[in-house]
């Protein structure tokens, strides 16, 4: 994203606008982005309302341009196919099975609420979680950008920032305790946020198993959760 | 994403926060002849039961997935009636308190299929704004909800320039998937705007 500075009337829309604060007044009271820290989610762009039409998106090139997909609501990655960041997960589990009976599904999302990341942060989850013997999500657009050995995350692409990235795989249940282990270890060397979310499979309308299993791990889940209703068909 | 989840607040005020999700399944009943006419149904239900935001239409025609927000329980169980009575065979996933959804459930004979529970949020907390400013910014998933744009509405509202319940409406923008509950924003803003005025 570029702000055209001789355009610029010093309005501030901008500046109000973008959620990572990388847009600041310059010393000739031009809004002016910081390069480093703009994450080119377009929210600016899309919504800012500038006046004088002085905000214009650029052809974004390699490595920089792996940021619009982790930060853009409307950019859909080839992968998954849909817009944002992350996939279709447990909202459509009842046409894909995917997280069956007997498996938790984990979503680690580096970067929110709002401070963002380095995608090079993706690492101190990945390559722990690859010994460990994971699955990860294969629509995922963080799996696409680890490698397949040993997960790290591709060099030239580590220093780039982004909105938020979401590691998503799934364990069966007595993982979990080695899992919680490493997001404690990873808490303490990160230099960011990061939300943890935990996806588990219905029986019977019941939620008290997997709020149990959680409680035994010495973890409390929020009052509210996302819960698929089991409405969906393959066919109709 | 994990869009809905990990939208902060204390129980009593997540009681007026609901998300309603529709959704297409790539590969696998996105491709017959009526899918996008029924999730475009279904959007119609969500539309008629008096969402305090919802995703633009024109995006119904393209989005594999429409959503919307509610304030009131009463509103979710009517649009879940509907949907259920419809039986279009859309996922449908609904974020709000778990045993409220339950109990929905439960009345109309839904059998659950699969829950995302959110753990909070880890890492370095210290570098977050306030809870209150939290509350607001994580109701969009994709959080496009700048901090810095509350604290901009906050002093036009203290200036009597607009409203809190405009201030939300202008904050919803770049929400592009209508789940920013701009009804709960206004209240929010509202504990925050008196706060300010104490200070």
């Amino acid at each position: 994203m570029k702000i055209n500075g001789e355009k610029c009337i010093g309005c501030g829309n901008c500046i109000i606008i973008c959620p990572v604060q990388a847009i600041s007044f310059n010393e000739e009271n031009k809004a002016e982005i910081n390069r480093e820290l703009c994450v080119e989610c377009y929210v600016c762009h899309r919504d800012a309302d500038c006046p004088v039409k002085a905000i214009r998106s650029e052809r974004l090139k390699w490595p920089r341009v792996i940021r619009n997909p982790f930060s853009s609501v409307v950019a859909t990655h080839k992968l998954t196919g849909i817009p944002g960041r992350g996939t279709e997960e447990m909202k459509t589990n009842d046409v894909t099975n995917r997280f069956k009976v007997g498996e938790i599904g984990i979503s680690i999302e580096i970067g929110r609420p709002g401070l963002g990341t380095r995608l090079g942060n993706v690492e101190l989850f990945t390559v722990p979680l690859c010994k460990l013997g994971v699955e990860f999500e294969e629509r995922s657009p963080v799996t696409a950008i680890i490698d397949n050995e040993n997960s790290l995350i591709k060099k030239e692409l580590k220093d780039e920032r982004v909105l938020s990235a979401i590691i998503e795989f799934k364990i069966p249940h007595e993982m979990l305790g080695k899992i919680i282990e490493l997001i404690r270890k990873v808490e303490k060397n990160i230099d960011t946020v990061f939300t943890v979310g935990i996806i588990s499979r219905i029986l019977n309308n019941d939620v008290n198993s997997i709020l149990e299993l959680l409680s035994q791990h010495n973890l409390e889940a929020a009052p509210n959760a996302k819960i698929n209703l089991g409405l969906g068909r393959k066919t109709f | 994403m994990t869009h809905s989840l990990h939208r902060k607040g204390e129980r009593i005020d997540l009681a007026k926060d609901y998300v309603i999700l529709a959704m297409l399944s790539r590969g696998i009943n996105d491709k017959h002849a009526d899918s996008r006419e029924r999730l475009k149904k279904v959007g119609k239900i969500l539309s008629n039961h008096h969402p305090t935001n919802i995703m633009q239409e024109k995006l119904w025609n393209v989005s594999p997935v429409i959503t919307a927000a509610y304030d009131d329980h009463k509103n979710v169980r009517n649009a879940l009636h509907k949907i259920k009575s419809e039986d279009l065979g859309i996922s449908i996933v609904v974020s709000g308190l778990i045993d409220e959804v339950q109990s929905l459930a439960n009345e109309f004979g839904f059998e659950l299929n699969s829950i995302h529970l959110s753990l909070g949020t880890f890492g370095r907390v210290e570098n977050l704004p306030l809870d209150e400013y939290l509350e607001i910014t994580t109701m969009c998933g994709h959080h496009c909800i700048s901090v810095q744009s509350i604290t901009h509405y906050l002093e036009q509202v203290k200036e009597g320039k607009i409203s809190v319940e405009r201030a939300a409406e202008i904050l919803a923008q770049p929400c592009v998937c209508g789940i920013f509950n701009t009804s709960r924003a206004a209240t929010i803003l509202n504990t925050l705007f008196k706060k300010k005025a104490l200070e």
